[in-house]
């Protein structure tokens, strides 16, 4: 069975070479064509390891080491992915999956740049496929199949974590098409505002998944790991926020070349640079060289074949780019305050933003090959990221109005009192009535700012009522997603400055007062689940009218040999109590339960932000299938 | 110093993960907890590990906090022990601690000051530019240009 995957792989790889010589060749036809045949095959091999592990096939090494006959359904279903092989057998199908949908979907005037679109994605395929089959195989089988498999780490075994790779995926290799369309544009040497037209919807098809993936993978942190906390500056949600600031990036300034023709060497390259940092990433993560909590499959070899892909696609583009960009210059003159300015101010802070995430994580390498062993973590991110984000967040209710070529930036002055007037409300209200820290204040004004600043854009687009419902997809898309951003500020800071962290040490029966809360604990039960067993402790938690019974676990995996916490999360809004059980302790001579329990404010915003980030991604991508169906009219 | 190392091992005798009473100081400890590396695990502050080595660095910093000492007192308590590695806010001083810590701000600034000045001999060179509103230019003027082709 898992023979016909191998084979299946094997074929795709002949497809995806075939795939690069037609499309490159420049036959649109045939390079569609190709392009289908290719997912159909990687499709296949992908689902007879699917079968492999739904159906426990011991004989299959990977699955032997990332599987067990006792786990639930779902998770041998999502242990295909939950592995390295794995994973990058699903990093080749959605490669493969976006030449196909390019294939079907790519409906421009230009077919030769289709087909050299769909040549250079047949080109990264064949590189990823070939990464697959000789370094990293999910395809060996074993000559003494065990009778039980090793299990999947326990930590994964979650449904948002199930969800999670493939999302995030979507994300990074739907850059590699963003990737395929600038470098196809490079050869033809023509980077213009219909190259942006055709380039901008896929690179919001990549940007929606990694959102709502890198999302995910924050929701699971927080609710799975026990602490708390839902972004820890870890080397692995590094190496995931990098390609998303630089696809935002993408997002700005192709609209520039889309609207005004100008700024097309730029664009392009951030179209080549968000698909590096994509690879940048499956390195990082998968190489060793960084330690992180949650970084799995490290190989070191595997590592140096990943970064010579790397150099050589990477490489390979910014040569191509080199040759080129003298070309690409032009558009029509515009004055720095104008519209091209704003966003050209955007592309600055997120560019330095990311530079900013790659030293931060490269640092203490650097520093150790200068015999120096150091560490960089939260505070340094705090520090520098994001007071530089928030110049931009500052500054976007006040351009977003501005007009293309050249602005009325008198209008700044007032924009600058109004801003000003929100910072000094939190400060008299938040800071001098309620005590909440002088920065935290400030920051909350800035959410409100940005929330304020989307429904001014919307009415002043709109100009009336009866008009809302008329504006374009694409306007309240951008403007949904630039409120999520100030949801997101929202939470971010008021679950950082505002959050409580206690640790409770109980006996049964024992009642305690923390944080205006009462805490009792009732009872801790054992408990056996499908392939693990636990603690389970009963927490009666009141506060005024509330009262709730918390139930955190702390679960062991006996095939992993690996304890998780089952944490309890009592929502009130946006606000959460979340308590963690922790170990059986000895204190002052009785045996107590330990709990860590925070109160986290707002963080329900942090997750409603992201989601608003994402559905606005997805609207704007609307107006575009209307307009296609008009032109096919015309037609 | 020495009281500092009396005290936490009076406390650390005592129970383990005590809060302060004073919730400033425990503010202020749970900070620095987030600050300072545990030398025993993968990548994670003291504040987060569930390790032993992890908890007694957390009583350690409690008991500097209920002492009276500084901040950068305890960090260098910790960094003397256990070297600039445990310091999740790594040092500004030094060649790498400057640009580390400068060259983001560094780059912000010379990537503005580059776009003002290319600006200027543009602004210079080109008059006349015309304003076109955002949202006219955002859909039916491309959108029959393109058209037009």
């Amino acid at each position: 069975m898992i023979e016909a995957g191998h084979f299946f792989a094997c074929l795709a790889l002949m497809l995806s070479l075939w795939l690069a010589f037609a499309g490159l060749g420049g036959d649109r036809r045939l390079a569609g064509r190709v392009a289908c045949g290719l997912f159909l095959a990687l499709a296949l091999s992908f689902l007879t390891l699917i079968v492999a592990f739904m159906r426990s096939d011991f004989s299959v090494a990977l699955v032997a080491s990332n599987s067990h006959t006792m786990k639930p359904l779902l998770y041998k279903f999502a242990g295909t992915w939950g592995n390295h092989e794995g994973s990058m057998a699903l990093w080749c199908l959605v490669m493969g999956g976006f030449a196909a949908a390019g294939a079907l979907l790519m409906r421009s005037e230009r077919p030769v740049f289709e087909a050299r679109t769909l040549g250079v994605q047949g080109l990264l395929t064949s590189g990823a496929l070939a990464y697959l089959l000789f370094a990293s195989s999910p395809f060996t089988r074993l000559e003494a199949p065990p009778l039980q498999g090793a299990d999947l780490n326990p930590l994964l075994q979650d449904p948002a974590l199930a969800a999670h790779p493939p999302m995030l995926y979507l994300g990074y290799v739907g850059y590699s098409f963003v990737f395929a369309m600038a470098a196809a544009g490079l050869l033809e040497g023509r980077v213009d505002r219909v190259w942006a037209r055709i380039a901008r919807p896929w690179a919001m098809a990549a940007f929606v998944p990694l959102t709502l993936g890198i999302g995910l993978g924050s929701y699971w942190a927080y609710y799975e790991l026990g602490w708390g906390g839902w972004w820890f500056w870890d080397p692995v949600e590094n190496a995931s926020l990098m390609p998303w600031l630089v696809g935002a990036a993408f997002l700005h300034s192709v609209v520039v070349t889309e609207k005004r023709d100008s700024l097309r060497a730029w664009t392009v390259l951030l179209a080549v640079m968000a698909f590096c940092f994509s690879i940048l990433g499956a390195f990082l993560v998968r190489s060793g060289l960084l330690t992180s909590v949650h970084a799995f499959a490290v190989d070191p070899t595997r590592g140096a074949l990943l970064l010579t892909g790397l150099l050589v696609y990477g490489g390979g583009a910014l040569g191509l780019f080199a040759l080129r960009a003298p070309r690409l210059k032009g558009g029509p003159a515009h004055l720095l305050v104008s519209r091209e300015g704003a966003i050209i101010g955007n592309n600055l802070v997120l560019s330095v933003a990311t530079l900013t995430v790659l030293l931060g994580t490269l640092f203490p390498l650097l520093a150790e090959a200068f015999g120096q062993v150091m560490s960089v973590g939260e505070p340094y991110f705090s520090l520098t990221f994001t007071p530089i984000m928030a110049l931009a967040l500052v500054a976007l209710p006040v351009v977003q109005a501005w007009s293309w070529g050249k602005a009325d930036w008198r209008s700044v002055w007032r924009w600058a009192l109004g801003f000003a007037a929100i910072v000094a409300v939190f400060w008299l209200f938040g800071v001098a009535a309620f005590d909440i820290p002088l920065l935290a204040g400030t920051g909350f004004a800035l959410g409100v700012w940005l929330v304020f600043g989307a429904a001014w854009e919307i009415w002043r687009r709109a100009g009336s009522l009866r008009r809302l419902g008329r504006l374009p997809a694409r306007v309240w898309g951008m403007t949904l997603a630039h409120a999520g951003l100030g949801v997101f500020t929202l939470g971010a800071v008021g679950e950082t400055a505002l959050r409580f962290h206690g640790t409770l040490a109980l006996q049964q029966g024992q009642e305690v007062e923390l944080a205006g809360w009462t805490f009792r604990l009732d009872d801790v039960d054992s408990i056996e689940g499908p392939n693990w067993y636990a603690d389970r402790a009963y927490l009666t938690v009141m506060r005024g009218e509330r009262a709730a019974v918390l139930e955190p676990e702390k679960r062991i995996y006996p095939a992993a040999r690996m304890p998780t916490t089952e944490t309890a999360i009592y929502t009130m809004g946006a606000t959460d109590l979340y308590v963690a059980l922790g170990d059986r302790r000895t204190v002052e001579g009785t045996p107590r339960w330990t709990f860590e329990v925070f109160i986290n404010p707002m963080i329900g915003l942090v997750y409603w932000g992201v989601c608003l980030i994402g559905l606005g991604g997805l609207l704007s991508l609307l107006p575009r299938a209307r307009r296609r169906r008009t032109a096919g009219d015309a037609a | 110093m020495m009281q500092a190392c009396l005290l936490s091992l009076v406390l650390s005798l005592l129970q383990v993960g005590t809060m302060l009473e004073d919730p400033a100081a425990e503010a202020r400890a749970q900070d620095l907890m987030r600050e300072i590396r545990c030398v025993a695990c993968e990548n994670e502050p003291i504040s987060q590990s569930g390790s032993d080595i992890a908890a007694d660095m957390r009583d350690r910093v409690r008991a500097m906090v209920a002492a009276g000492e500084s901040d950068d007192d305890i960090r260098d308590w910790f960094v003397t022990r256990y070297g600039d590695f445990v310091l999740f806010r790594p040092r500004a001083d030094g060649v790498s601690g400057g640009l580390l810590w400068g060259l983001p701000f560094f780059l912000l600034a010379v990537g503005a000051a580059w776009l003002v000045v290319r600006r200027r001999e543009q602004d210079d060179a080109g008059s006349g530019i015309e304003a076109v509103p955002a949202e006219g230019a955002e859909f039916d003027a491309s959108g029959a240009e393109e058209n037009a082709r």
